[in-house]
C-alpha cells in the first residue's frame, strides 16, 4: 500500500496528488520536526502577513468578452455575450459570470491596462518590465522579489510557490524567474521541474525512515564550523524536504483533502488536463493558493486554461469563463470569509487584450494595446471600474494603467517601500522593485 | 545650560567597556593609527552561533577598569584650540577623547558634561555647539567616575562667535542642496529618479544643482517657493506635510534645515556667485579607531572648500556601514557597533565626496601558540589576528588537506589512491608536493576553465554558436593549463581580433558587443571597479564622473565587426581612426584614459584596445593585479579581502589591507603567474586551518582564523555524486566520461536539471554573484528524493551494487572504501559499527532467497546518507 506510483501523467492529477499524500500524512515515527512545529506555531493564524495570488491567463483573454463589454458595438465586434449588471451600479460583466456579478463590490477591474509589449509570455505579468534593458541576469518576478525583501514567514513554507505545470507553450508556464537574485530566490515548483523530486521513486515510506535514520547517525559534521548560517539553512530544507515527503506543512497545504470538502466543491471540479498548449483549468489550484498563503507563503502565480483563441473563440469561452466565475467567486469568498480579505491581493490577468474584430475562424487575435485585469483583497478600494475604452474596446481613452502601476500597488499592498527599497543587480547597481510608476491611486 | 549627572557614567561604567583594553595592551600593542587604521570591516551574519562564544568571551573583559588620564577635544577643522563659528546658527560638533593609562583611547562625546560660561552659544549633552550671539565664551568639558563624583579628567574650550545678525547670503549648491540628499528627496525612489515624482524632478543625489535650482525656481508657475511668505512655499509645505506629500513628513517645522530653508527663501532664492567656493573634499575624524565591542563613537565630518575654509557638516552628511550586522551609524554621526569582534567600515558621503571611518574591534582573546607560518600570507594574517587578540584553530589534518585541496584546485574529490598514496608519503614537503601536482594536472586547467569561462560570457545564445564556445572554451582551459601569463591572457581578451574560428579569444567580445557593457565588464572584472553608475551620474560612492566613463569606453570605440561570408561568424576588427567618445552631459569629445590616469593621444593606427591593455596590466595599475589576488583569494579562503570580490573601493576597504597589498605585489612580481598564485596561498598555513572553530574564533568571518566551510558547486557535486556512485551523468553531445566541470558552456544548464537547481551559473554576466551558495528547498528535495539519483544509486552497475555483490571482502573494508571517497578519510568505530549494523539489521529481517538483494539496498541507502551528509556536500 505505501509504495507509491510517481509517474508525471498520474502527479498531474490532482487525485493521485492527495494519495501520495494521504499515504504521506500517516506518518513515521522518528519522524517528528519540532523545529518546523514551532515555526508552525510562530506563525500560527494570529499572525496574518500580506500575500499575494496571481491568476494569469495564458494567451491574452479577450477582455470585451469578459470584463469590457461592447454590446453597441457593431456585430462583427461585439461577439455573442451579453453584459450582464453586477451589484455595482454602472458596472457591467459578461453575462457567463453570474457569480461574480454578485460579489463585484469585492474586486476592482482595470480596463484600460497598456502598453503591453506583445510577447506570448507572462513576462510583463510576472515582472511588469519591458525585456529590453534587462540588467544581467534579468528581471526578477514579483514573487522573487518578496521572497529576497521579506523572505520566508517559516522555513516550512516557500515564501514563493509556483503551481503552473510544464506546458506546450513553455513560455506561459513561467511561474516567475528570480532573474538577478539568483536561484534562491526561485520559485519553489510543486508540479513543475522539480515535481518529480516529491514523489518518491522506488523507495517506501518505511525505506525513507531507515535511511532518514541512518543519515541521522551517519551526519555528525559538526554545524559550529559554518558561521555563515548556510549550515542552519540547509539543515531546515532538509527537514522541510523529508518533511514533504512524508507529512508536513507545506504537504497539507497542497493536499485539499485537508480541506473542509464543502469548501473544495465551491471552488469546482475543472479540469487537470492541459488545455492544448496552454494550462490547467484546474480551478481547485486557487484553493491551493488560498491554502498556500494561509500556511505562509507570501506569492503564488498559476496559470488557468488557455485563452489564445484566434478561431472558435465562443464556443471555448462558453467552456472556460464559467470556470473562472466559480473559481474566483470561491476564492473572494473564501478569503473573506477567513477574515484574509485585507492581506491578500489578488490579481488575474493575461499577457494583452484580443482585437476587437471577430476574424474568419470565429477568433480574435493578438492586441497589445489593450487589456484588462481584475484586482481583488489586499485592502483595496473595491467596487468600482478603473479606465476606460472607445466604443469597440480598441484603445484607452480613459485613466490608461501601465504594468508598473499595478506591481507598485502590489509592493505597496505587501508592505514594501518601493520608494526606498533597493536590490544589487549583477553589476551592483542598486535596482528599485519598479521604476517610475506609483500605486495605482484609485484603489490604495 | 543643562548640566547632567552621572547616571549614564554609571550604565557606562557597569558594563566596564573598556576593560578589555588592559587585557588587549598586554597581548596586542597598539599599532601606529594609521597602520591598524586600514583594517577595516568585517562580515557577520550568525549572532546566535556566536553567543556561547561571546558569554566566554566576557570572561577577557573581566579586569578593573582603567582611568582616564586626559581629554582631547577636537573641534572640527584643523583642529584649532579656538573654535569660531560665525553667523547665525552656525554649529560645531564636538568629539571629545579620553586618553587612558593604558594608552587607549574612546570616544566620550556622549558621556561628557559641558558647561558653557556665557550665553553666546548653547551646548546640548551630545556635544554640539550652536551660536546664538557675538562674542567669546568657554566650555568646560569634564568626565566624572561615577563612582566618587569627583572630576576625574577635564579640559575647556575657547569659543568666539561674530557675523550674527549678519544677513551671510545662502549659497543654493553648498548648503540647500546637502538637505534634499540628507532628507531622500533627491532619492533614486522619489524626486530625483529621471521622470522625477509627480511633476517634481530633483538632480540624482543633487548632482546637478544648477538643473535643481531651475525646476525649484521656475516651474509650477512659482509655487514651489514664495519669498513674500517663505512659509507658504509649496516645497516647505510639502515636506513637512502641512499638505499631503507622498513622501510624507520628511522635515520638521522645529528643525535645522527648516529654518535654513526658511531663510534662503526669504532672502530671495539667492543661487550663490560662481566665485563662490565649493566643497573640495571631506575628512572624517577620526579616520580609524579601535573600539570596543557595543560601543559608540562620534564621526565629526569636516568639509574642505576650495577657498580653503571648512565646515561642520556631521549632520548634512550621509552614513552607511559596509557591514550592517556590525554597525549602525545613525543621525548626527554617531556610530554604534555591535559585540561581533572585526573590523567595520562607515562610509561617509557628502556633495558627491566620501570619506570612511574604520573601526577595529578587537576579541582580546589569549593567542596561544600560533601555528607555524609558512610564507608572508601567514605573516600578515597572524598579525592581523595577534591584533585584534583572535587566536586561529589548528592545523588541519593531512586528510583534510588533500580533501580540500583537490576540491579547490582540481574541483574534484581525491580518488582512493591519491589518498592512500598521499598518507603513505612520509616527506615532510608532502603537502607542498601535492598541490603541484594538482596544479600540474588537467583537472587544474578544467575548473578554473570552467570558473572563467562563465564569467567571460561563453554562452551558446544561439545554437550556431556551439563551435565557438567549445573553442573559447579550449583557449581558455589550454591557456590555464600552460600558465599563461594572466596579463597576457587578458590582453588577448581585450584586444582580440578575428574569427572565432582563427581566434577563439573574441568569443567575448561576441557575447558583450556594447561598449558601455564591454567597459563595465572590463572594470568589473579584471579592475574590481563597478563604474557603471557613472554612466548617467558621478558615481554615488567613488570619485569615478562621466567623464572618467566616456574616457574609458573610448578605448573600444574602434571596435568593427563584419560577417565573414565564408564561415558565416562575425569578424571583430580594428577600425582605423582616431579613438573618441562623447560625454553626454557637456557634449564633448573625450580622449581615452584609465580611470584616474591622463588622457592617451592615440594615432590612427594604433588598436586602443591593446592601448588599454598595456594601461591596465602595467604593473604600477593600482587594480588590476587586486583585483584578482582578491578574487583568486575568495576561491581558497571562502571569502574576499574585500567583499564582495569584485567591489574593491576606497569606501569599501579591505579586511588586512596589507595582506591584500602584500598579494598584488607578489602577483604582479612574479610576472602574473597564475599557478604560483595558487601554490603560495595554497602552502600557506592560513589556507591549512582547521575549520573546526577554538573557544573564541567561531565567529570569526572576516580574519581567517579558520578555514571558512563551502558549499560545493553545482558541477562539482554533481561529479561527486557520480564518482561516489561510480555512474556518470551523461551530457548530451559530449563524450562519455566528460565530467560536469568540464562542460564547454551553459547550454547544458537547462538540459541537466541537477545543474539548472543547484545553480550553475547562466554566463550572462561578468559577475561571480551570479553563482549563489544559498540554499533552498528544491536543492535539498533533488538531492534527497530525485529519481536520477536513485537510479545511480540503484544502477546494477553502480557501486552499490558491486559492494554488495563483493562479498569475499568484509564489510569493513567495503564502508572504508565509502568513507575514503566520500570523506577522505577513516570511519571511526562508531560509524563503522552504525553502517554495519545497518546491512545486518536488513540482512536479518531478510529471507535467505532476497539476501543479495537486500545487501545491495543496504549499500544503496548507506550511500544515500553518505550524499546527503552535510561533512559530503560542504569543502571543509
Amino acid at each position: 500500500m505505501l509504495r507509491i506510483d510517481g509517474s508525471r501523467a498520474r502527479f498531474c492529477d490532482g487525485v493521485s496528488r492527495r494519495n501520495f499524500l494521504k499515504i504521506g500524512a500517516l506518518g513515521i515515527a522518528g519522524l517528528s520536526m519540532p523545529q518546523i512545529l514551532r515555526a508552525e506555531a510562530a506563525a500560527g493564524v494570529s499572525n496574518p502577513h500580506k500575500a499575494v495570488i496571481m491568476i494569469f491567463l495564458p494567451g491574452g483573454p479577450a477582455h470585451m468578452d469578459l470584463f469590457d463589454l461592447k454590446p453597441e458595438a457593431p456585430s462583427e465586434v461585439r461577439g455573442e455575450f451579453r453584459p450582464i449588471k453586477t451589484n455595482v451600479a454602472g458596472m457591467e460583466i459578461c453575462e457567463l459570470m453570474p457569480m461574480l456579478a454578485k460579489r463585484a463590490d469585492r474586486y476592482a477591474l482595470i480596463r484600460s491596462m497598456v502598453n503591453c509589449s506583445g510577447d506570448h509570455d507572462a513576462f510583463q505579468c510576472l515582472t511588469g518590465r519591458l525585456k529590453r534593458n534587462m540588467p544581467p541576469g534579468g528581471w526578477p518576478s514579483l514573487g522573487s522579489y518578496v521572497a529576497k525583501v521579506q523572505g520566508p514567514l517559516n522555513k516550512a513554507i516557500p515564501p514563493f510557490v509556483g503551481l503552473s505545470p510544464k506546458m506546450g507553450h513553455m513560455e506561459w508556464a513561467d511561474a516567475g524567474q528570480p532573474g538577478y537574485l539568483g536561484i534562491p530566490y526561485a520559485p519553489f515548483k510543486p508540479s513543475g521541474e522539480g515535481k518529480d523530486d516529491m514523489v518518491l521513486h522506488d523507495v517506501t515510506l518505511d525505506r525513507l525512515a531507515d535511511r532518514r535514520a541512518l543519515l541521522q547517525s551517519l551526519d555528525r559534521f559538526r554545524r559550529d564550523v559554518d558561521s555563515s548560517g548556510m549550515m542552519e539553512g540547509l539543515d531546515a530544507f532538509d527537514q522541510q524536504a523529508m518533511g514533504m515527503l512524508t507529512s508536513s506543512k507545506l504537504a497539507d497545504a497542497l493536499d485539499l483533502s485537508k480541506e473542509d470538502p464543502r469548501v473544495v466543491e465551491r471552488y469546482g471540479k475543472g479540469s487537470p488536463a492541459n488545455r492544448d498548449d496552454g494550462g490547467p483549468r484546474l480551478t481547485s489550484n486557487f484553493l491551493v493558493a488560498r491554502r498556500l498563503v494561509e500556511a505562509g507563503s507570501r506569492c503564488v502565480t498559476l496559470a488557468f486554461s488557455r485563452w489564445d483563441h484566434h478561431g472558435r473563440n465562443f464556443p471555448q469561452l462558453r467552456e472556460d469563463i464559467p470556470l473562472l466565475d466559480q473559481g474566483l467567486s470561491a476564492l473572494l469568498d473564501d478569503l473573506r470569509d477567513r477574515g484574509l480579505e485585507k492581506d491578500v491581493s489578488v490579481i488575474v490577468w493575461g499577457e494583452f487584450g484580443r482585437s476587437p474584430a471577430i476574424n474568419k475562424d470565429g477568433g480574435r487575435d493578438h492586441w497589445p494595446k489593450v487589456s484588462c485585469a481584475l484586482m481583488a483583497g489586499g485592502g483595496m478600494k473595491t467596487g468600482q471600474v478603473i479606465g476606460r475604452t472607445d466604443r469597440l474596446a480598441s484603445e484607452a481613452t480613459d485613466r490608461p494603467v501601465e504594468f508598473g502601476e499595478v506591481f507598485a500597488t502590489l509592493y505597496a499592498n505587501l508592505g514594501i517601500d518601493i520608494a526606498k527599497t533597493t536590490l544589487p543587480d549583477l553589476s551592483g547597481r542598486p535596482q528599485y522593485l519598479v521604476d517610475g510608476f506609483q500605486p495605482i491611486r484609485e484603489l490604495v | 545650560m543643562r548640566t547632567y549627572d552621572g547616571e549614564e557614567l554609571n550604565v557606562t561604567r557597569a558594563s566596564r567597556p573598556c576593560a578589555w583594553l588592559g587585557a588587549l595592551r598586554i597581548v596586542a600593542p597598539r599599532l601606529p593609527r594609521h597602520q591598524h587604521g586600514r583594517d577595516a570591516r568585517v562580515t557577520y551574519t550568525c549572532m546566535a552561533k556566536a553567543f556561547a562564544c561571546i558569554l566566554a568571551l566576557l570572561l577577557i573583559a573581566a579586569a578593573p577598569a582603567p582611568a582616564v588620564k586626559s581629554l582631547v577635544i577636537y573641534a572640527g577643522g584643523d583642529g584649532a584650540s579656538t573654535l569660531h563659528l560665525h553667523g547665525e546658527a552656525a554649529r560645531q560638533q564636538l568629539a571629545i577623547t579620553g586618553i587612558y593609562d593604558s594608552g587607549a583611547q574612546r570616544d566620550l562625546t556622549h558621556v561628557a558634561k559641558y558647561h558653557c560660561d556665557s550665553p553666546v552659544i548653547k551646548v546640548d549633552r551630545d556635544g554640539l555647539v550652536t551660536a546664538l550671539k557675538n562674542g567669546s565664551a568657554t566650555i568646560s568639558i569634564r568626565v566624572s567616575d561615577a563612582g566618587d563624583a569627583s572630576a576625574i579628567a577635564s579640559q575647556s574650550l575657547s569659543v568666539t562667535v561674530d557675523r550674527v545678525g549678519e544677513t551671510i547670503p545662502i549659497n543654493f549648491p553648498n548648503q540647500v542642496v546637502p538637505i534634499f540628499t540628507k532628507l531622500g528627496c533627491n532619492a533614486g525612489g522619489c524626486h530625483g529618479k529621471l521622470s522625477g515624482q509627480n511633476g517634481f524632478r530633483l538632480s540624482l543625489l543633487g548632482f546637478e544643482p544648477a538643473e535643481d535650482y531651475e525646476h525649484l525656481v521656475k516651474e509650477a508657475r512659482g509655487r514651489r517657493l514664495f519669498p513674500a511668505a517663505p512659509e507658504r512655499s509649496l516645497l516647505l509645505l510639502k515636506a513637512t506635510a502641512a499638505l499631503p506629500h507622498g513622501g510624507g513628513k520628511r522635515l520638521n517645522i522645529d528643525s535645522d534645515e527648516y529654518r535654513l530653508l526658511v531663510r534662503w527663501i526669504s532672502q530671495g532664492i539667492p543661487f550663490g556667485s560662481p566665485a563662490d567656493p565649493s566643497v573640495k573634499s571631506i575628512d572624517v575624524f577620526p579616520a580609524a579607531r579601535i573600539m570596543e565591542r557595543g560601543g559608540r563613537q562620534q564621526l565629526i565630518v569636516t568639509a574642505r572648500y576650495t577657498d580653503g575654509s571648512t565646515e561642520d557638516v556631521t549632520r548634512q552628511a550621509l552614513y552607511e556601514a559596509n557591514e550592517k550586522e556590525m554597525a549602525a551609524a545613525g543621525e548626527g554621526g554617531v556610530v554604534s557597533v555591535n559585540q561581533q569582534p572585526g573590523d567595520v567600515a562607515v562610509m561617509v558621503r557628502y556633495q558627491g565626496m566620501v570619506a570612511t571611518f574604520r573601526a577595529t574591534l578587537p576579541l582580546g582573546a589569549p593567542m596561544g601558540t600560533l601555528p607555524p607560518a609558512r610564507n608572508f600570507i601567514d605573516d600578515l594574517v597572524f598579525k592581523k589576528l595577534k591584533q585584534i587578540g583572535m587566536p586561529p584553530s589548528g592545523v588541519c589534518s593531512d586528510q583534510t588537506f588533500l580533501r580540500r585541496v583537490t576540491l579547490d584546485v582540481a574541483g574534484r574529490m581525491p580518488s582512493e589512491k591519491e589518498m592512500a598514496d598521499f598518507l603513505a608519503d612520509k616527506d615532510s614537503g608532502r603537502r607542498d608536493k601535492c598541490i603541484d601536482r594538482l596544479l600540474a594536472s588537467n583537472d587544474y586547467a578544467d575548473f578554473f576553465a570552467n570558473t572563467w569561462s562563465a564569467l567571460l560570457r561563453n554562452r551558446r545564445a544561439r545554437p550556431t554558436y556551439a563551435a565557438g564556445t567549445y573553442a573559447f572554451h579550449d583557449w581558455i582551459r589550454d591557456s590555464l593549463l600552460t600558465n599563461k601569463p594572466y596579463d597576457q591572457f587578458v590582453r588577448e581578451i581585450i584586444s582580440a581580433s578575428g574569427d572565432i574560428a582563427d581566434n577563439p579569444a573574441v568569443g567575448w567580445y561576441r557575447e558583450v558587443k556594447d561598449p558601455n557593457q564591454q567597459l563595465e565588464d572590463v572594470a568589473q572584472l579584471f579592475m574590481g571597479m563597478r563604474i557603471h553608475c557613472a554612466q548617467c551620474h558621478h558615481h554615488p560612492f567613488e570619485k569615478w564622473s562621466q567623464q572618467d566613463y566616456y574616457s574609458f569606453s573610448a578605448f573600444f570605440s574602434r571596435e568593427g565587426r563584419k560577417a565573414n561570408n565564408e564561415t558565416g561568424q562575425e569578424i571583430v576588427y580594428h577600425q582605423r581612426g582616431i579613438p573618441s567618445a562623447v560625454n553626454p552631459k557637456n557634449h564633448q569629445s573625450v580622449k581615452p584614459a584609465g580611470p584616474g590616469s591622463a588622457p592617451l593621444d592615440l594615432p590612427p593606427d594604433v588598436d586602443p584596445r591593446q592601448a588599454l591593455a598595456s594601461w591596465m596590466t602595467a604593473r604600477e595599475n593600482p587594480f588590476f593585479a587586486r583585483s584578482l589576488v582578491n578574487r583568486y583569494w575568495k576561491h581558497f579562503l571562502g571569502r574576499g579581502i574585500v567583499e564582495p570580490e569584485d567591489d574593491l573601493r576606497e569606501t569599501n576597504p579591505p579586511t588586512n589591507p596589507e595582506l591584500l597589498d602584500a598579494l598584488s605585489r607578489y602577483f604582479a612580481g612574479s610576472g602574473y603567474d597564475l599557478k604560483a598564485l595558487v601554490r603560495t596561498i595554497c602552502q600557506s598555513t592560513t589556507y591549512q586551518l582547521d575549520a573546526t572553530p577554538n573557544q573564541y574564533n567561531g565567529i570569526d568571518r572576516q580574519n581567517f582564523s579558520r578555514y571558512y566551510p563551502k558549499r560545493l558547486e553545482a558541477e562539482v557535486l554533481l561529479d561527486a555524486v557520480d564518482h561516489l556512485t561510480g555512474v556518470p551523468t551523461r551530457f548530451e553531445g559530449m563524450p562519455a566520461g566528460t565530467r560536469a566541470v568540464q562542460l564547454p558552456d551553459n547550454s547544458f544548464n537547462s538540459s541537466v536539471y541537477f545543474l539548472t537547481v543547484f545553480g550553475r551559473p547562466d554566463s550572462s554576466s561578468a559577475c561571480e554573484c551570479e553563482r549563489s551558495d544559498a540554499p533552498n528547498l528544491a536543492q535539498c528535495l533533488h538531492l534527497l528524493n530525485a529519481q536520477g539519483i536513485q537510479q545511480k544509486l540503484a544502477s546494477p552497475g553502480g557501486r552499490a551494487a558491486r559492494l554488495a555483490a563483493d562479498t569475499q571482502q568484509p564489510d569493513d573494508v567495503h564502508l572504508r572504501g565509502l568513507y575514503h571517497l566520500a570523506y577522505t578519510r577513516e570511519p571511526d568505530i562508531s560509524e563503522l559499527a552504525a553502517a554495519k549494523g545497518y546491512i545486518e539489521q536488513a540482512l536479518s529481517k531478510s529471507k535467505d532467497k532476497d539476501k543479495a538483494a537486500t545487501r545491495k539496498r543496504a549499500y544503496e541507502d548507506i550511500l544515500w546518507a553518505l550524499i546527503n551528509s552535510k561533512e559530503f556536500s560542504f569543502n571543509h
